[in-house]
């Protein structure tokens, strides 16, 4: 068990050594001189003769690729991501803080809510299967995940944030709320989240019951089931720990697989809602050509997903024994 | 081929998701002739639908429905060319590394895990940030992002096919590695590469719309994508324009569903397992005559004209034919005969475990007087293993992998009657103990136990309520010759310690004559002959049972005869998880 725990560690850190390694050549393989033309919008603002401490803060100097790429890793190595320009002179760790945060809960929720609910249903329209869960509501949400999220979102935003005006149209909280442990905050920020947490729910929601759907129905194909029906167990044990219990675990491993892609489409709500996590300051940082805040996002959110992936392989592990036994 | 797009184009998920995209195709060829310039500003803004614009015009004044369509061209043909282009980079990586393996499957294997775990939007956003605008940055930033999933995809199936005897002949005969990957992997992948396709398209227009809302596109050309963009940018939501955003979405969802629908069709036409069947309907399970009667003296089992009817495409077909026959309290019956002869099915009947495409059409089981066939509900889970428990031929896989043996004695325990988990595994340890096994293998997993264990563990399992009759359904057929004799010798015992009565199935008449008082000898769903195992022994009169009995060699008969002595059963332990399978006699796995 210890080894394969540390052989997943060790998977996740060349992945995260990847990602840093991406990072760092992305920019200096683009054609055209991006670190240039970035400069050039420092013009003015700053002294010249502190331009140059300013391109060597971002890495970008005169020295061989190997020396650049070292200093790098040890800015990094030192939780230093740089500058923002858009922010200047805030640092870039500083912008990402706050939003990532937003991004993990907002994120987060939605991707528990939406998994657990359609995994459920999955079993559920295995269980009955041909019934109208399984041959009217499955059909039903895959079409609505045929929509992309933000498209879901702008409707969600139309409906009930424009013309019926029941939830907030956009950002995480109300400008006169004042942040802090209050309850009156916290319900604030649930308001805010309902609609965005809920196009991401609603858009996910048909692939996870899907999934566990067709594992479910092959489960209850297994010997293990009719031995369970034979020993006269009541039906919901069989269903839910004889069959969802195993069924279940194919479709844990695909949820660290889609966490990545769950993510990357909740970035895309979350510039609908104008909501302040990383996909909001991604896109911004895009639109203002800010690429030390991009690269650092970019960084920041590959970081937090392979973390993600790192839990689901713990939560693997803990829901069966053979894994434990042989890792 | 030619065969499998015949069968696609009858299948209904099909039909409907190919005639959508066909329509969204011609839609993005020829529509843009019959629309205006899309660019062109025809109208005042934000104006709802009308007469003269159908789908209303943009927050500039242009035309909804010109845009509509116009869009689909760049993003299909781009969505198209994306998803060929992923699944040609990953099926080349993947199969090479499938098929060359070694080192070069360890690097490209670890490649494409590390671009599997990295999020895919974030990748391409800061990719297309940097890369100079146009649609080829689209095509170039989305296969970068996207490659991984199908090469992992292609990996496994070629190292599922370089293992297959085919693949393996060629390697042998020395063909170049170019002519076996072209001329033998290739054509077995040809569904995998179709359903690729066109998860990889959904992909590519799913991805290509969310980076073109973000700006990322080319803002003046005029996809799906930039519409929702310039939907965004010029207030859509805050003037209520709700016709300049929901006719691209429904088109892109339309697309998305029809590719789903088709992918799915494929899904189903090469793993049948999730289809639902739509079999021709059974004839109605003839009413009960009564459900109890007196029970006979000296009959515990009686199973009388029984017929059972599987349902297929062609029609209801017979594979139990008016089966008559009779147990005895404390008697040991066989039935014997080939796989396919009803043996098994018989063996389902009399705990109601049919699968849901079978059906008694006819005659009834009476277990002590009462009609198993009319058993329902709480009624049927009261009766079973509390009267009549099976062992699977399939013990190895028969017990639930994630639960404890413990666990899985306290669920069928609890399931006839209140007992507190003590209770359970007290009970547990003595009937492991019955079997021959450990007592403490109660906290123990079934996958740390041998084929052997696990099979004497169904055994244990099967006298946890004591009941009057135990069926072994092909009990010993996967265990080696050695733990069969040991195991039956066990199940004789214990027969005789308990006075259960047993239902014995298996192809093996040798082995049924030495084991049993009566045997019954089925052929095709029909019982050919039933008599003692000593007449049967000495002079079968049915030309079948003749086959049968010589088809064996003698050994197993003199064998598995029950031997007077105790059996001495293994060393057993826990604390070494055993990954040995039984061997299956003849067989090399």
């Amino acid at each position: 068990m210890g080894r394969y725990i540390l052989r997943r560690m060790g998977f996740y850190l060349i992945a995260a050594w990847a990602s840093l390694t991406l990072n760092f050549i992305i920019p200096r393989l683009a054609p055209g001189d991006p670190a240039a033309a970035m400069f050039a919008r420092f013009e003015g603002k700053v002294a010249p003769e502190a331009m140059g401490a300013l391109k060597a803060a971002f890495g970008f100097t005169d020295a061989p690729l190997y020396a650049q790429y070292f200093t790098y890793l040890k800015h990094l190595v030192q939780g230093d991501l740089g500058m923002s320009y858009a922010y200047f002179p805030a640092r870039v760790t500083e912008v990402i803080g706050t939003g990532l945060m937003w991004t993990v809960a907002l994120a987060g929720v939605a991707v528990i809510i939406s998994f657990v609910v359609g995994s459920f249903l999955g079993v559920l329209a295995a269980w009955n299967r041909g019934g109208w869960l399984d041959s009217g509501l499955a059909p039903a949400l895959a079409f609505l995940g045929a929509f992309p999220y933000f498209w879901l979102a702008m409707l969600a935003l139309y409906l009930f944030g424009f013309v019926l005006g029941w939830f907030p149209l956009r950002h995480a909280y109300g400008h006169d709320m004042e942040p802090g442990l209050s309850f009156a905050f916290a319900a604030d920020v649930a308001r805010h989240a309902v609609l965005p947490a809920s196009s991401i729910v609603v858009a996910t929601l048909g692939g996870w019951m899907l999934g566990m759907r067709n594992t479910m129905v092959a489960t209850l194909g297994t010997d293990s089931i009719r031995l369970a029906h034979a020993r006269g167990l009541p039906p919901r044990q069989v269903m839910l720990r004889y069959a969802a219990r195993n069924a279940l675990l194919p479709n844990v491993t695909s949820f660290g697989m889609a966490v990545g892609f769950v993510l990357s489409g909740s970035l895309l709500t979350e510039i609908v809602f104008s909501y302040p996590g990383t996909g909001y300051l991604l896109i911004l940082a895009v639109r203002n050509q800010d690429y030390p805040l991009m690269q650092g996002l970019f960084l920041v959110i590959t970081l937090a997903v392979l973390a993600a992936n790192f839990a689901v392989d713990l939560i693997c592990l803990w829901l069966d024994p053979r894994t434990r036994a042989h890792a | 081929m030619r065969d499998f797009l015949r069968r696609l184009s009858r299948h209904r998920k099909a039909a409907v998701g190919g005639s959508l995209l066909v329509f969204f195709l011609l839609l993005a060829v020829v529509g843009p002739f019959f629309v205006m310039d899309p660019t062109d500003l025809v109208g005042r803004p934000h104006q709802p639908p009308s007469a003269a614009h159908w789908f209303g015009t943009t927050g500039q004044g242009q035309d909804v429905l010109a845009q509509t369509v116009v869009g689909a061209r760049e993003t299909l043909a781009v969505g198209f060319a994306v998803g060929a282009l992923v699944t040609l980079v990953g099926a080349l990586v993947g199969v090479t590394a499938g098929y060359l393996g070694r080192r070069v499957d360890d690097v490209l294997s670890l490649t494409t895990n590390v671009f599997l775990v990295i999020p895919g939007m974030p990748l391409a956003i800061v990719l297309g940030a940097y890369l100079p605008s146009g649609p080829l940055r689209m095509v170039a930033v989305l296969t970068v992002a996207g490659w991984a999933w199908n090469a992992r995809v292609f990996r496994a199936e070629s190292l599922a096919l370089r293992g297959r005897d085919f693949v393996s002949a060629a390697v042998v005969t020395g063909e170049s590695h170019s002519r076996i990957v072209s001329r033998e992997l290739l054509p077995n992948m040809a569904s995998l590469l179709g359903s690729s396709f066109i998860g990889n398209t959904l992909y590519a227009v799913g991805a290509q719309v969310g980076l073109e809302f973000l700006g990322l596109g080319d803002v003046s050309a005029v996809t799906w994508g930039t519409n929702l963009y310039w939907a965004g940018n010029d207030a859509a939501l805050l003037t209520r324009s709700w016709w300049i955003f929901v006719p691209t979405g429904m088109c892109i969802a339309l697309v998305g569903f029809a590719l789903t629908l088709v992918s799915s069709a494929i899904d189903e036409m090469t793993n049948p397992a999730l289809r639902v069947h739509k079999a021709a309907p059974l004839p109605a399970t003839p009413a009960p005559r009564s459900h109890l009667e007196r029970p006979v003296p000296g009959v515990l089992l009686r199973v009388e004209d029984l017929c059972i009817d599987y349902a297929t495409e062609k029609g209801p077909s017979r594979v139990v034919d008016s089966v008559s026959f009779d147990v005895a309290p404390g008697e040991v019956f066989g039935l014997a005969g080939e796989s396919g002869s009803g043996k098994s099915t018989i063996g389902s009947a009399l705990l109601g475990l049919l699968p849901a495409s079978a059906r008694v059409t006819q005659g009834r089981i009476l277990f002590n007087g009462m009609d198993v066939t009319a058993l329902e509900g709480p009624a049927l889970r009261a009766f079973r293993w509390r009267q009549v428990s099976m062992v699977f031929q399939s013990a190895m896989s028969a017990l639930n992998p994630v639960l404890t043996l413990g666990e899985q004695f306290h669920d069928t325990l609890a399931a006839h009657g209140r007992v507190s988990r003590g209770t359970s595994y007290a009970r547990a340890r003595e009937l492991l103990g019955m079997v021959g096994l450990s007592p403490d293998l109660v906290t123990a997993w079934p996958h740390q136990l041998s084929g052997g264990m696990r099979q004497r563990v169904g055994i244990a399992l099967a006298l946890a309520l004591e009941p009057r009759l135990i069926i072994m359904d092909e009990p010993t057929t996967a265990l080696d010759v050695v733990v069969q004799k040991e195991l039956l010798q066990r199940m004789v015992e214990l027969k005789q310690r308990l006075g259960f009565a047993m239902l014995f199935i298996t192809h093996d008449l040798p082995l049924l004559l030495a084991l049993s008082d009566r045997v019954g000898v089925l052929q095709g769903g029909k019982l050919v002959e039933v008599d003692t195992s000593t007449n049967l022994r000495t002079g079968a009169r049915h030309p079948y049972t003749q086959l049968l009995l010589s088809s064996f060699p003698h050994l197993s008969a003199k064998d598995a005869a029950p031997a007077a002595q105790p059996v001495q059963t293994p060393e057993l332990s826990v604390s070494r998880p055993s990954t040995r399978v039984a061997a299956i006699p003849g067989g090399h796995r």
